[in-house]
């Protein structure tokens, strides 16, 4: 038994010492930017989950995978983990007039923006709570000439709030096109026993487009 | 020890050496060859025979991971389709649709194959022409089969119609996608080969392929192909899939397929002289075990059925799980994993009642008649007070009785116990917890009785305890009592039935608004003739909102309704952050006698769930090698 013991280990030493590293290097690259509008240079929020995605293809490769990633709630995305090189880069299924991809060399820390036109600009935001209730009021100005499909107030105790982040929603149709001057008022009675003492309200647009995105103004965290 | 190496050694020289040059040349023993097998009518029906059972059935033995899902260890927790869809939920499990579920790639690509395979070898048999003509049938409504199995699944995909052979190029034998409007067309035109060359029967009443058969897959075929056109615009997708057309059709194709779908339905109910199983029901109870009938004992109703894949043998790959599955608990039998389909309150809504024809009739617990409220209990509210739990659902359509088991009836001779909880004199409730109250001397359990084999809803044993309130009937053998292993069931099922063609025809004449040949007050005749057989006895008019929820409750969890939702572009407006409802039944201690309450409430447990537009199609495997273009988003 010993001898067959003192026989195995080397060899299994050398079985597993015979595997070299991994001999590619590590992401050497960053790359981050905003989806920032191009008239107000505002940047343009977007949702976590299910929300505007950022395609990403690396060239060099004969039937590259399209890669993705996602932007945070107030219109910014990172990546640390990208490998030097050129890409080809375009937001897509966004809360904006859809844009032409970019070609872009990824270096160290590359910074990139995408200007673009958003849908819906939501206006004059007021989120307060009255009495029992929490009452949102805003003001619309859609860039297209397209239905604005519904409205929403979307509450969570998480700051991600939105569309898909969500513990309470008051969405209203509307399948019309708006006048910028209308106040649109949402209004959620708050339950006996909240599920949290504070939550994150944020109200937004959704345009009738395909594949299109609510466009949201800035969560507002409020005491319940 | 040394020893033992030198002899080691030497036999391993021998054994390496002992080959002889045509060792790799022999014919195998447990195998024959292709052509001992076709020279044989007899070879050809068994290789038949295994090309049916290959074919995309979505029958007892389909679940998320693929068909024929009944090997020796079939534990999948019995999470199928109807899970995914506003039909049931899973006692334990909430998932929503996964990107690899319930998809069909390589195996639809092994039985394309072996299809042409057959395809090749039918000019060299030795049979008469007729024979011939008739195989050549089947093999084109296999291939349809395959395609449509394929199409509803990812859209456009590669056509092989021919037997690929394999000469050192490999490039060769990879075909591109066609567009989603050439697949469904190719799926059409192979169901027009086969209804003109198959008989309208088989003798000796073999479960193959008719012409029947062939048109009903026509039916289905055409609706979905029309209902993608019409309804792409409510989910559109973007990419390259999309730009060249492998998903997608422009809606200008919609009144084209609907009018495929009229007239291949047309044909059938004129000519092929099916009809309905017990049409003219004296009362509701009747037309409940007429409706039964079907299900448990399909040959009986060969009216009907148009089309039958059996099941045989007990214990093997041709058996399945559907009694134990989802048997209700108290009859689980001593098998551990009961209880798994619960349907839900919003299928059970959807039943018309008796009373009120024409409308889906939702249950009504409180005295102001809302149905809105998912709150929960609330002591101040007013409940309707009942005797007996199964009294709230008097009125409702026969079906509803056939498909669920609901609280405090019988199956299988057995009362079955569905109770959430109970309300203390002080109008205290204890909910969804095992417990008991005693009051005035007698002991109350939360459940309905002391011990978890004696009910079976709500609590968390085991998971095989219904948490919607309502178990599951429609296809549950309700006599014996069920055999605590696996496979053991041999309920054939039904793959087309009759009403489907008629609902079919129904929906494409009013979605294309089709005038011809008097099909309107044919289309009306035909919706109420499905509902005088469920005990109606009231005419309701032709609204496509009567079609779709007459479809829903006559084809409840024969996998047709996620095929619904998907088509008819509904998935993703039904689940956005949606969660499911469920009944519960609550023994009232306020009033003495106790009687029971009602309460609506959403499903415990059940986080909420997204359909994203992207899972309209599935991602296509292998693309890195097969060179294919992806579907949208994967």
């Amino acid at each position: 038994m010993k001898t067959i013991i003192k026989i195995f280990i080397p060899i299994l030493m050398f079985l597993v010492y015979s595997c070299e590293l991994d001999n590619y290097d590590g992401p050497d690259a960053v790359i981050h930017g905003a989806i920032i509008d191009a008239d107000t240079d505002e940047l343009i929020e977007q949702d976590v989950i299910n929300g505007t995605e950022i395609e990403y293809l690396e060239h060099g490769y004969e039937t590259p995978a399209t890669q993705y990633m996602v932007i945070k709630n107030d219109g910014t995305y990172r990546n640390n983990l990208m490998f030097s090189g050129t890409y080809t880069i375009q937001p897509v299924r966004g809360n904006f007039v859809p844009i032409d991809p970019i070609e872009v060399e990824v270096s160290g820390v590359t910074e990139l923006d995408f200007e673009v036109q958003p849908y819906i600009r939501l206006k004059d935001v007021v989120i307060e709570k009255e009495g029992s209730s929490i009452v949102a009021s805003f003001r619309l100005e859609q860039t297209v000439s397209n239905n604005v499909a519904k409205i929403g107030l979307f509450g969570h105790p998480e700051a991600h709030v939105g569309a898909s982040v969500r513990t309470m929603n008051v969405e209203r149709s509307i399948n019309g096109v708006v006048d910028p001057e209308t106040e649109f008022t949402l209004e959620w009675s708050i339950p006996d026993n909240p599920s949290a003492d504070k939550m994150f309200f944020r109200v937004g647009a959704l345009i009738d487009a395909p594949e299109a995105k609510y466009n949201y103004a800035p969560a507002r965290k409020l005491a319940l | 020890m040394t020893r033992i190496f030198n002899i080691l050694f030497i036999l391993t020289f021998i054994f390496l050496t002992g080959c002889d040059d045509d060792f790799l040349d022999r014919s195998p023993m447990d195998k024959i060859d292709g052509e001992a097998m076709f020279s044989d009518p007899e070879g050809v029906k068994v290789y038949m025979a295994n090309l049916y059972y290959q074919l995309p059935i979505e029958d007892f033995t389909y679940f998320r991971d693929g068909f024929n899902f009944n090997p020796s260890d079939p534990n999948n927790g019995g999470y199928l389709a109807a899970m995914t869809t506003d039909e049931a939920v899973h006692s334990g499990w909430s998932d929503m649709v996964r990107d690899w579920d319930f998809t069909w790639w390589e195996p639809a690509f092994e039985l394309i194959r072996d299809i042409n395979i057959l395809g090749e070898e039918i000019p060299k048999l030795e049979i008469s022409d007729l024979e011939k003509e008739k195989l050549r049938g089947e093999v084109a409504f296999l291939r349809a089969f395959a395609y449509y199995g394929l199409a509803k699944r990812y859209g456009g995909v590669p056509i092989i119609a021919e037997l690929q052979v394999y000469d050192g190029n490999l490039e060769a034998l990879k075909v591109p996608r066609s567009t989603e409007k050439e697949t469904w067309d190719f799926v059409l035109n192979q169901c027009d080969i086969a209804s003109e060359m198959l008989p309208s029967s088989w003798a000796e009443g073999q479960r193959r392929g008719t012409k029947w058969a062939a048109l009903a897959l026509k039916s289905r075929a055409a609706l979905h192909a029309a209902s993608v056109a019409k309804y792409w615009n409510d989910a559109p997708l973007s990419g390259e899939a999309v730009n060249q057309g492998l998903v997608g059709m422009d809606a200008s194709e919609a009144d084209r397929y609907y009018e495929e779908c009229i007239e291949a339905s047309a044909e059938l109910i004129n000519n092929g002289g099916f009809g309905l199983y017990g049409p003219n029901p004296s009362t509701p109870e009747e037309a409940a075990a007429n409706y039964q009938e079907i299900f448990v004992n399909p040959n009986s109703v060969p009216e009907e059925a148009i089309f039958i894949k059996g099941f045989a043998i007990p214990g093997t790959n041709t058996g399945h799980n559907y009694d134990i599955w989802y048997v209700p608990n108290q009859l689980a039998n001593g098998w551990p994993h009961p209880g798994r389909m619960n349907p839900t309150l919003e299928l059970v809504d959807s039943y018309e009642s008796y009373s009120q024809p024409g409308q889906s009739f939702p249950i009504v617990t409180t005295q102001d008649g809302s149905i809105n409220d998912y709150s929960g209990f609330d002591p101040g509210k007013d409940y309707l007070r009942f005797d007996d739990p199964s009294e709230i659902f008097k009125g409702k359509d026969a079906r509803l009785w056939a498909t669920a088991v609901l609280p405090g009836t019988s199956f299988k001779g057995t009362e079955i116990i569905i109770q959430a909880g109970l309300v203390k004199p002080n109008g205290e409730a204890i909910i969804e917890t095992k417990d008991s109250y005693s009051h005035n001397g007698v002991t109350y359990h939360t459940f309905g009785a002391p011990d978890w084999p004696q009910y079976s809803g709500f609590d968390t044993y085991g998971e095989n305890m219904t948490r919607t309130g309502f178990s599951f009937k429609k296809f549950l053998n309700s006599d014996e009592p069920v055999v605590p292993s696996w496979n053991q069931s041999t309920t054939d099922w039904i793959e087309f039935r009759y009403p489907e063609i008629l609902l079919n025809y129904a929906e494409a004449v009013l979605e294309s608004n089709y005038s011809q040949d008097n099909a309107m007050s044919k289309a009306e005749s035909y919706l109420n003739s499905i509902r005088k057989r469920a005990g109606h006895t009231t005419d309701i008019s032709l609204t496509l909102e009567n079609v779709l929820r007459e479809r829903k409750v006559e084809l409840a969890f024969e996998n047709k309704r996620y095929w619904d939702l998907v088509r008819r572009r509904e998935y993703h407006k039904i689940f956005d952050n949606s969660t499911k409802h469920a009944l519960l039944p609550l023994l009232d201690l306020r009033v003495d006698p106790p009687q029971y309450i009602f309460v609506r409430k959403e499903v415990s447990r059940h986080p909420n769930r997204t359909f994203l537009p992207k899972r309209y199609y599935k991602p296509i495997p292998g693309i890195g090698t097969n060179e294919l273009v992806q579907n949208p988003q994967f």
